[in-house]
């Protein structure tokens, strides 16, 4: 908001350079944004917080400037000419929704003659950014922007039976607003009218119909107080943001409607040459009272760590209005009628607190005072993040939004939708990780980074009856080298082994007695046969594999692109896995290789589990895997190493016969697996 | 006869076989030398050692039994000082062909050490994620403990109880992102407070952290989703002073002793008095620069007493206890510490971007 420093100068003196004023108004609260020269004048441009309605005009901003800086401050003229006969003969005001419209007062003004506004009124509008239409709308511009108080003027001949009612609007009742468009009312709304039809949208618009015209010449002025509330909901629901409606749903000053009313019939005279008839018409069914604090005197120390003055705290209050009586144990404070934000002890102590200066309050650090405790997930997170980083994945953070295109091609659940989205493309809640984390890759690929190792550690969401749940999920994705090439070496492209050794790395974290990878009930935007579920201790934890290659296709990935969707929360259940020592062995361990013939069709999982488990037994690793030439059709060759070791005692040829000759057996009655000669 | 031959022959049946004791030495002493000549590693060293000097089998082993022990007692003396003497030539002679060996393989295999070696890269942190990591670290140092919540809100915890009027600009002003009339996108990371004091008892400390949304179009200063860490603390005589020390610490240890901090007077809705807090500009020292718009002064965050009306809300007695809570925002952070000038760069998962956080 635009204040000019030569239409503060009416109300309170500013010797002050411009920069130094704006530091101190700053510091006090009324954040100037700006100071700026234009035309010769100096203006302040204003980021006014909406508790402060009563800052946002000239007089009130000089309100502030006389409290910081201990001026007098000097009220505008209000004094009007009168003339008979008495308003009240000419127009009069009913207020049939004294719920939303407390007071209504007018001014009627014969005899004016409507034509621009003179220089000096239409140069101060323009400079605080408002456009001048004529001088009679004018004049309610300017006392707005002077003293905050929005208000309107009617041409009196137009309006039915000289009569103003505030009502509820009727269902299906039209009103052409002076932006020229018809709006369609209910009874949400208030509007202004009189004796036969809506003549106003209540604080937020005037009628087209009783517009002030150049044929204009009597007047009533409209100075009313309506309900924010009220206001609000109007001008959200129209999409109307006005002047006027923007303070009034702030919330305006009550006591301040027949002020601004005789402001402007007084200047009306003047710049118009009317006759203002005496008396202001007052519609005011509920007398508002003004609410009284109590402020304790202990109350500001104990908030602010510091005790304020009693005479500071008394000079800065009767500074900016409010009115201030000794109590026992305090003050009873008696909050002006326009600090509509002001209800409460504490909103008094902020007043004292801030002209006083917030600098005023030494820094110190509190006392010590709970053990602090971690996030419950804390540690593990970092231990996940930690392996991630070792393995040489990026973190990323994706957006929570997708379209719901995506969430139904990868999700697993129905999505939460979002019911004002950013985008359509964003309209509801992730249900899978997927999507972001293809487009990360996809972003990397198109700018030639070939090789891409991305980790995402975040939530996806979904509803359920008890209420929605956002489980936490750690996704990767992985393209081009999993080993880096060297001058000497041409590196190793990421397939589906490599890219299950990182996985695994992950899930070492975990406690899990059970673990198997199971190429079945796959999500179908895997390729089939090069990606597994991840099945711990009975519960799918993660699935992984490569991008089904039509699917990458189609979005343009030129090279197999790797992902793996953990379920942390699942994984979380296991717990993580707490190292315990176990003494080291002081003998050897023997291993014993075994060439085998495996059907076709039996995986290395059946296999080792052919072979079961035996405490002594402590690895059984495929060291070869062929088939072909010389292997047999329907078999494929293994070579099988065993390794056995115990703490203490050797291992003799003996038991190390029997334990393989044990294999052996089970291989051959379990699964069929020959020997090779 | 190879020299094998006589050191397993009698020297008795040497000597009948007219050999002399010195030569006999002399022969032996020169096919060492002449095998000597030809190694060149230390695997011919050993074999050569071993052969000559071996405990059991080594052709001086053979000579002392063969010879020494065997010959005429006359020649005893005489075999006896050749014997040692050759034994200890050999050895010293062994001795500096070890060393010549030794220096010999460093001088062997030269690499090049500047060619680079196959590395795996570490991965990157996210710099949203440091900056947390680092702020958190603070106020753990500082008795916080740390918590988290729920981005998928109620009306009730993100606006009502934190004493929102209902009908207020103040709740357009956060841009809310609706899912239905009573739940919504959490617009900051505030409702921990009202969620951690209905369950919990003054004293406490909370440092929490999360995504929060606004209803923004994604541009290079705006998201529609971005990351907060709430602060807050709560107890008997916690006063604005105790805000205004907290924060000043913290933004010293964040942005390093030489900034200066600035509480200015501002409105929220939860808080009372409230404050924005600028530090001098971190760019140009507090001089003046672009990026500050001369002003001197950065807007990091904003802070302020807890209202009165949020304790109503849990249950706490507002005459007994008393807090402060701020609301920081790590993208902003971010971009201000590492000097990025594009929020959305911290969406994209572009790895030359996240690269330089390894």
């Amino acid at each position: 908001m635009r204040i000019l420093l030569s239409w503060l100068q009416e109300f309170v003196d500013i010797p002050e350079y411009p920069d130094g004023l704006a530091h101190e108004l700053t510091m006090a609260g009324m954040a100037v944004d700006a100071v700026i020269e234009e035309q010769g004048e100096t203006i302040l441009e204003f980021d006014i917080t909406s508790n402060r309605p009563d800052a946002m005009n000239h007089l009130g901003m000089a309100r502030e400037i006389a409290s910081i800086f201990q001026r007098p401050l000097r009220l505008p003229k209000t004094d009007v000419l009168e003339a008979e006969p008495a308003a009240s003969s000419k127009a009069s005001i009913e207020i049939a929704d004294p719920d939303l419209c407390p007071r209504y007062s007018g001014r009627v003004v014969l005899g004016v003659e409507v034509k621009p506004s003179p220089d000096w009124i239409r140069r101060r509008l323009e400079l605080c950014g408002v456009r001048s239409i004529n001088n009679i709308a004018d004049l309610t511009n300017y006392v707005l922007l002077e003293v905050g108080h929005p208000t309107h003027a009617f041409d009196l001949d137009l309006l039915d039976e000289s009569k103003i009612i505030v009502r509820r609007a009727k269902a299906g009742e039209v009103l052409r607003t002076l932006d020229g468009v018809d709006r369609t009312l209910s009874s949400d709304h208030l509007v202004i009218a009189d004796a036969m039809r809506a003549v106003a949208l209540a604080g937020v618009m005037g009628g087209l119909e009783c517009e002030i015209s150049d044929s204009t010449q009597n007047v009533l002025i409209e100075s009313a107080w309506f309900d924010p509330g009220s206001i609000r909901r109007t001008s959200r629901y129209f999409g109307m943001h006005t002047e006027a409606s923007h303070r009034f749903e702030r919330g305006a000053d009550r006591e301040a409607t027949v002020f601004a009313a005789d402001r402007i019939a007084g200047m009306l005279s003047q710049v118009s040459a009317g006759t203002v008839l005496r008396g202001c018409l007052d519609a005011h069914p509920q007398p508002h009272t003004p609410r009284n604090v109590l402020l304790r005197s202990g109350a500001i120390e104990r908030l602010l760590g510091l005790a304020v003055p009693a005479e500071e705290v008394e000079r800065i209050l009767r500074a900016l209005g409010f009115g201030i009586a000794p109590n026992t144990g305090g003050w009873e404070v008696k909050v002006p009628s326009y600090r509509l934000d002001v209800n409460r002890e504490v909103d008094v102590i902020e007043e004292v607190a801030r002209v006083y200066g917030y600098d005023q309050f030494a820094p110190k650090l509190p006392a010590l005072g709970v053990p602090a405790e971690p996030a419950p997930l804390s540690e593990e997170e970092t231990r996940l993040r930690n392996i991630a980083r070792a393995l040489g994945y990026n973190e990323t953070i994706a957006y929570s939004f997708i379209s719901t295109e995506e969430a139904e091609e990868f999700g697993a659940w129905p999505a939460v939708r979002l019911r004002n989205p950013v985008s359509e493309l964003w309209d509801v809640m992730r249900n899978t990780a997927v999507p972001p984390m293809l487009k990360a890759l996809e972003w990397n690929l198109n700018r030639n980074e070939s090789s891409v190792r991305l980790v995402e550690i975040g939530r996806l969401y979904r509803s359920e009856d008890s209420g929605f749940q956002e489980p936490p999920v750690l996704t990767l994705g992985a393209t081009g080298l999993a080993r880096p090439r060297t001058f000497s070496e041409p590196g190793k492209p990421y397939d589906f082994y490599e890219f299950k050794a990182d996985l695994a790395q992950f899930l070492t974290a975990f406690e899990i007695h059970q673990l198997s990878f199971e190429a079945r009930e796959l999500p179908p935007y895997y390729a089939a046969g090069r990606a597994a579920r991840v099945v711990a201790d009975g519960s799918v934890v993660a699935y992984l594999g490569e991008l089904d290659p039509k699917l990458a296709a189609s979005r343009k990935l030129r090279q197999p692109v790797f992902i793996a969707e953990v379920q942390l929360d699942r994984l979380y259940k296991l717990g993580f896995r707490r190292p315990q020592h176990r003494a080291l062995s002081r003998v050897p361990a023997v291993s014993r290789d075994f060439s085998l013939l495996v059907p076709e069709g039996v995986a290395f999982e059946e296999v080792r589990a052919a072979v079961g488990r035996h405490p002594e037994l402590t690895a059984l690793e495929p060291v070869e895997i062929f088939s072909g030439a010389q292997v047999p059709e329907g078999r494929y060759s293994l070579l099988l190493r065993a390794t056995w070791q115990r703490s203490a005692e050797s291992f003799t040829d003996d038991e190390v016969n029997r334990h393989a000759e044990q294999i052996i057996q089970d291989l051959r009655k379990k699964l069929g697996v020959e020997l090779r000669s | 006869m190879a020299i094998d031959e006589k050191t397993a022959a009698k020297l008795t049946d040497l000597l009948a076989a007219g050999e002399s004791v010195e030569t006999l030495y002399q022969e032996l002493r020169s096919s060492f030398e002449a095998e000597k000549a030809a190694v060149s590693n230390q695997e011919q060293f050993k074999h050569l050692r071993d052969r000559w000097l071996g405990r059991k089998n080594g052709l001086l082993a053979s000579t002392n039994d063969n010879w020494l022990k065997a010959a005429p007692r006359e020649l005893k003396r005489d075999v006896g000082r050749l014997q040692n003497e050759t034994k200890a030539r050999l050895e010293a002679s062994l001795a500096e062909l070890k060393e010549k060996i030794d220096s010999s393989i460093d001088a062997g295999e030269k690499l090049d050490v500047t060619l680079p070696g196959p590395a795996r890269e570490i991965g990157a942190r996210h710099p949203v994620r440091m900056v947390l990591e680092e702020m958190l670290y603070i106020f753990r140092g500082l008795g916080y403990s740390v918590a988290e919540g729920p981005e998928i809100e109620s009306f009730y915890y993100n606006f009502e109880a934190l004493g929102f009027p209902k009908d207020h600009p103040a709740v357009d002003e956060m841009d809310t992102i609706f899912v239905t009339d009573q739940m919504l996108l959490r617009t900051h990371t505030s409702p921990i407070q009202v969620r951690i004091m209905e369950s919990r008892k003054p004293p406490l400390r909370y440092a929490v952290a999360g995504k929060v949304y606004r209803h923004d179009a994604p541009d290079s200063t705006h998201s529609p989703m971005f990351h907060q860490l709430e602060i807050f603390a709560v107890g008997e005589n916690v006063t604005f002073r105790d805000l205004k020390g907290t924060l000043d610490h913290f933004l010293k240890k964040f942005f390093g002793p030489d900034i200066k901090t600035r509480f200015r007077p501002s409105f929220f809705p939860f808080t009372e008095p409230s404050a924005e807090v600028d530090i001098t500009c971190i760019f140009c020292a507090g001089r003046g620069c672009r990026i500050c718009k001369q002003t001197g002064f950065i807007e990091v965050l904003g802070c302020g007493m807890i209202d009165p009306e949020v304790f109503r809300h849990v249950g706490y007695d507002p005459d007994r206890y008393s807090g402060f809570a701020a609301g920081i925002g790590l993208d902003r952070f971010a971009l201000l510490k590492y000097d990025i000038d594009d929020i959305q760069i911290l969406f994209q998962g572009d790895v030359r971007f996240l690269r330089q956080f390894r």
